[in-house]
């Protein structure tokens, strides 16, 4: 089964299990779980349920494409469900199965991995789902996001496409999966892969990136100061938090690369990574807050 | 119908760790039986509760359950006769409202006799309940009542909480003609008659007809014993390596955890390219064993085998295609190991040396560049110290400053940023394969150990130099900038660095002087950083540490106590050792209990008295005019106190506990015949420094002789 195949297969799988098919978001993310999609909808008690693709950047996984394993933008298959079915075990195994894998001939397991994301202020607690000693699946019954307890818990089920793919397709090397029937991995991405490591690596500008950092940080931090002062629900209701949050992703990516870069060290991780956070619990406190008012008012 | 019936409680769950499932099992036998036991529900002497366990579920089995609690006669206590009756014995309203609170008439209650007095009681018959009204009580209570290690929340936080989520609940008793449901609910789960098979058989539920689950289940695909998946896991194992005369390399902790994340355990054996043999074992076994949870495979004579073993969780692999899929995701990691192993040698930690400079050792303690100047002074201190006893040559001194030079190195390299755990480790396989001397590579190699109390120390006098230079500059940094532990938090893990510090010094390098060490680590603070009580702190810290370690080898608890304070001859942790294992072989005899009371009541004397204070500056007891008791003791004490001082400086501890337990008669007949104050002041003045002299330069020379337990309570408390 070739790389896009798969994706379709999964959306419709997903799809046919009522959820929503979201586009990947059109910015860097380091994980599909800091997609509006996940982050926002995870807070609060409406139900949801989604599945998108999103690529996904890591720069400290950056290899110039030499590493058959390895890659700085890897793609996820992300799924929510809120709350969790009492069979969403079965579902995510059902999944597989709508993939071509006969789990009669495999060994599947789930071996405890519990999730933090700590620039997001959001962890869970569940597993990594080996097939066959492969990594293929974070599931993680979210405890919180955005330092807040959430309720009800929503299930988040991260596919790591690629890897998948290439056990599927039965190849050592990402770059030689097939893409389609006529296109490799490799032709699409392998000039990404190199060009964005040279950037990480050795071409990103420290100084350039602190500053951009602050100056997102600094806006982030303006839009979000705005809201406190809010009295009319009108007011409150067209407030740009989404914007802010954006802002604050620049901020995560920024650092991203800066520690890629190297030009970060142990402690001022910890620093960064709490600027990062602190912007990120304080939209999620918004978020919450505007949504109790509105239903209080509904 | 029998007395007795069995019951059977399912907990099935998402899959639980591993490495919580042991303890859980545990935790639900215990609390059930201490329920069962408490609701009156257990025949006496019967084997109350059996658990077993696998990822997807928590059993117990009770095969000998009451039918119904006894019925018994409680005896509920009312008002004292005295107010219960007037003069005319009639009775009172206190002894009238306590009958018809109780349904009775007073002329129900009987007189019984208590500590208190006489009282009023009604004696009333409880009919016992049947086992399931009582079942359906307390399960919840039960399972609500276990603690794991960490727990999560799966539908709000509102709900339920468990170590993960439960998905079916079988609780069944045995009524004869089948078994009956033990109705309840816990965490949003009803109880019910179904049970559930592997994985692989999907989600069919399985009827239970015979409450032992054990046979049912094995046809399904589940082996609820750990034990014998054990069994199976080791049968299997050997069979596979058998044929050609390879063993599994043994490993108890990860055959525990593959006991622990299988319900029908079938090993595995899958190959490598051989050229990854190339690799450093260490490398090899780190990613077979802790991340992809392999055993590795050796011959007879240990060396690793391009061989693997892997424990499914399935019957078998009819295709092959799970043991290609363990091979592939194998040979992608060692491609990395492969690739970093080549490019961090084309640095070597030499040429490494400067890029300490920009690793952060800790935010208020600058780099490790920083970190390795301060062990150097510390090694340098030792070497010095160890070459004057003769312990180390010159040579081995050079060996040493070169190993701490570039013993952190490899915190640059890729392989330590992918594999952590191996740092110290790489270090030193870099440093050898660098042409780096033995003793140093060695050094390097072992310089983390011992990481704990039960681990070893390094190989060589030479690794414990840089492991001790490393861990006690760890331990007075951490406190310099107010990173000493506290309570359960130990953010630094200063207490592991603190019990390395002191297992080196007794079992490596005998004979240090901790304090002075210390004072050398100290010099190299700035006055500002060290703060005033720094070094007071950090010592009381080690001497802690030290009776941690005196404990962790079985020592008794006073005996640690009484060595730990005394400590005016220098705080040497081998001689604090020997100390406590001399007065450990003398502590129980006679003699010497009897000296640990007179030390105790030469203490109280001394603290009762006025004059205590000056004691000190009083200068030495006067010798008595007169022969007696008195001077009998003055002359021992001299004795004595020359005796010591003698065995001290040979470091014959036993010899001197034995000489110490010969002064009993002459203290004993002291206390008898003398009167301590005596109403002259001079002559009480007199005794008062005898003693005072005598509890110093004896009772507390060797060790605090009346922190020693009476030999009653000290039996006791090593049971």
């Amino acid at each position: 089964m070739n790389f896009q195949e798969m994706m379709i297969r999964l959306s419709q799988y997903w799809a046919s299990r009522d959820c929503v098919l979201a586009l990947p978001y059109d910015m860097e993310v380091g994980a599909g779980t800091m997609c509006p999609e996940t982050f926002f909808r995870v807070l609060g008690r409406k139900d949801w349920r989604v599945a998108y693709v999103q690529p996904s950047r890591r720069p400290a996984d950056g290899r110039y494409g030499e590493n058959p394993n390895r890659l700085i933008k890897h793609t996820q298959m992300q799924v929510i469900l809120k709350p969790p079915p009492v069979d969403i075990q079965e579902l995510y195994l059902e999944s597989l199965t709508s993939l071509g894998i006969e789990l009669r001939d495999h060994d599947v397991r789930f071996e405890e991995d519990n999730w933090e994301s700590p620039t997001l202020g959001a962890w869970g607690v569940g597993w990594q789902v080996l097939l066959d000693g492969l990594e293929i699946t974070q599931f993680t019954y979210f405890q919180q996001c955005g330092g807040i307890d959430l309720e009800p818990i929503s299930v988040e089920i991260t596919y790591g496409l690629e890897r998948i793919a290439a056990f599927l397709q039965n190849v050592n090397n990402v770059y030689d999966m097939m893409w389609n029937n006529k296109q490799k991995y490799g032709a699409l991405r392998l000039q990404e892969e190199l060009e964005l490591s040279v950037y990480d690596f050795e071409t990103a500008d420290a100084e350039a990136c602190r500053q951009m950092f602050d100056l997102n940080e600094r806006e982030s931090a303006r839009v979000l100061a705005g809201y406190d002062g809010i009295e009319s629900d009108a007011v409150r209701h067209r407030f740009p938090l989404q914007k802010a949050f954006e802002l604050c992703l620049k901020c995560s990516h920024l650092f991203n690369i800066l520690d890629a870069r190297g030009a970060v060290s142990v402690t001022e991780r910890v620093a960064l990574i709490g600027r990062v956070r602190k912007l990120a619990c304080r939209v999620a406190a918004i978020d919450v807050d505007r949504k109790t008012r509105e239903a209080v008012s509904a | 119908m029998s007395e007795t019936t069995a019951f059977v409680l399912e907990i099935g769950c998402e899959e639980i760790p591993a490495r919580f499932l042991e303890g859980a099992e545990h935790d639900l036998g215990e609390r059930l039986g201490s329920a069962l036991r408490e609701a009156r529900l257990l025949v006496q002497d019967a084997s109350a509760v059996k658990t077993a366990s696998t990822p997807r579920r928590l059993l117990a089995y009770v095969p000998a359950l009451l039918r119904a609690q006894p019925d018994r006669i409680e005896q509920l206590t009312g008002p004292p006769v005295k107010a219960a009756f007037d003069k005319e014995g009639k009775p009172t309203r206190a002894a009238e409202s306590f009958a018809a609170k109780n349904k009775a008439h007073v002329s129900d209650l009987k007189r019984v006799t208590t500590p208190k007095g006489e009282y009023l009681a009604l004696e009333v018959a409880e009919v016992g309940k049947p086992a399931v009204e009582v079942l359906v009580e307390i399960l919840p209570l039960v399972l609500g009542g276990m603690t794991f290690p960490k727990n999560m929340y799966w539908t709000a936080k509102a709900g339920p909480l468990f170590v993960r989520p439960i998905r079916w609940i079988l609780a069944l008793l045995d009524e004869g003609r089948g078994p009956m449901v033990v109705p309840f609910e816990f965490a949003e789960v009803k109880s019910g008659k179904f049970t559930y098979g592997h994985r692989l058989q999907g989600s069919q539920p399985v009827a239970v007809a015979d409450l032992n689950l054990d046979f049912l289940l094995e046809k399904h695909l589940v082996v609820v014993h750990a034990q014998k998946r054990r069994e199976r896991v080791r049968q299997v194992i050997k069979a596979l390596v058998e044929e050609s005369g390879f063993k599994a390399a043994a490993d108890e902790w990860l055959e525990t955890w593959v006991v622990n994340s299988t319900e029908w355990p079938v090993p595995l054996m899958g190959g490598f390219d051989p050229r990854y043999l190339a690799l450093p074992r260490e490398v090899l076994v780190t990613v077979m064993r802790d991340h992809q949870k392999y055993f590795a495979v050796e011959d007879e004579a240990g060396n690793l085998q391009p061989q693997f073993i892997t424990v499914l969780n399935v019957p078998g692999d009819p295709k092959g295609l799970i043991r290609q899929g363990h091979e592939r995701v194998l040979a992608a990691r060692f491609a990395d190991a492969e690739f970093f192993w080549n490019a961090d040698q084309k640095i070597t930690l030499a040429k490494r040396i400067p890029m300490l400079s920009h690793v952060t050792y800790q935010a208020k303690l600058g780099t490790y560049a920083d970190k390795i100047q301060r062990m150097k002074v510390l090694a340098e201190k030792n070497c010095g110290e160890l070459e004057r006893s003769g312990s180390m040559n010159a040579a081995e001194r050079g060996h040493a400053l070169r190993a701490v030079e570039l013993c952190k190195c490899d915190l640059t390299t890729q392989m330590v940023q992918e594999f952590t755990e191996l740092q110290g480790v790489m270090g030193g396989l870099y440093a050898k394969s660098q042409g780096e001397p033995a003793e140093v590579s060695e050094a390097i190699y072992d310089h983390y150990k011992p990481v704990g109390i039960e681990d070893s120390c390094s190989r060589s006098v030479v690794g414990a130099v840089v492991s001790l230079a490393d861990k006690l500059d760890s331990v007075v940094a951490g406190f310099s900038v107010g990173l000493e532990p506290t309570g359960s938090s130990d953010p630094f893990g200063l207490r592991r660095a603190g019990n390395g510090v002191i297992k080196l010094l007794v079992e490596s390098l005998p004979g240090l002087n901790l304090e002075r060490l210390a004072q050398t680590a100290f010099a190299r603070w700035e006055a500002g950083l060290s703060g005033g009580d720094l070094e007071a702190r950090v010592l009381a810290f080690l001497r802690e540490r030290m009776g941690y370690y005196l404990e962790s080898t079985g020592m008794r608890y006073d005996i640690v106590r009484a060595v730990l304070r005394t400590l005016q001859a220098g705080f040497v942790p081998s001689w604090t050792v020997e100390r406590a294992r001399a007065l450990e072989k003398v502590v129980d005899t006679d003699d010497f209990a009897a000296l640990s009371a007179a030390a105790k009541r030469t203490r109280n004397i001394l603290h009762k008295s006025a004059e205590l204070s000056d004691f000190g500056e009083m200068g030495e007891p006067k010798k008595p005019a007169k022969p007696g008791e008195e001077l009998d003791l003055y002359e021992a004490y001299f004795e004595m106190k020359e005796q010591l001082a003698r065995y001290e400086s040979e470091c014959d501890y036993t010899a001197a506990f034995r000489a110490l337990a010969t002064l009993r008669p002459t203290v004993d007949a002291f206390f008898d015949r003398v009167l301590v104050m005596d109403p002259d002041e001079q002559i009480r003045s007199n005794r008062l420094r005898l003693l005072s002299h005598l509890n110093v330069q004896v009772f507390l020379r060797l060790a605090d002789l009346a922190e020693i337990a009476p030999a009653t309570a000290a039996s006791t408390g090593r049971g």
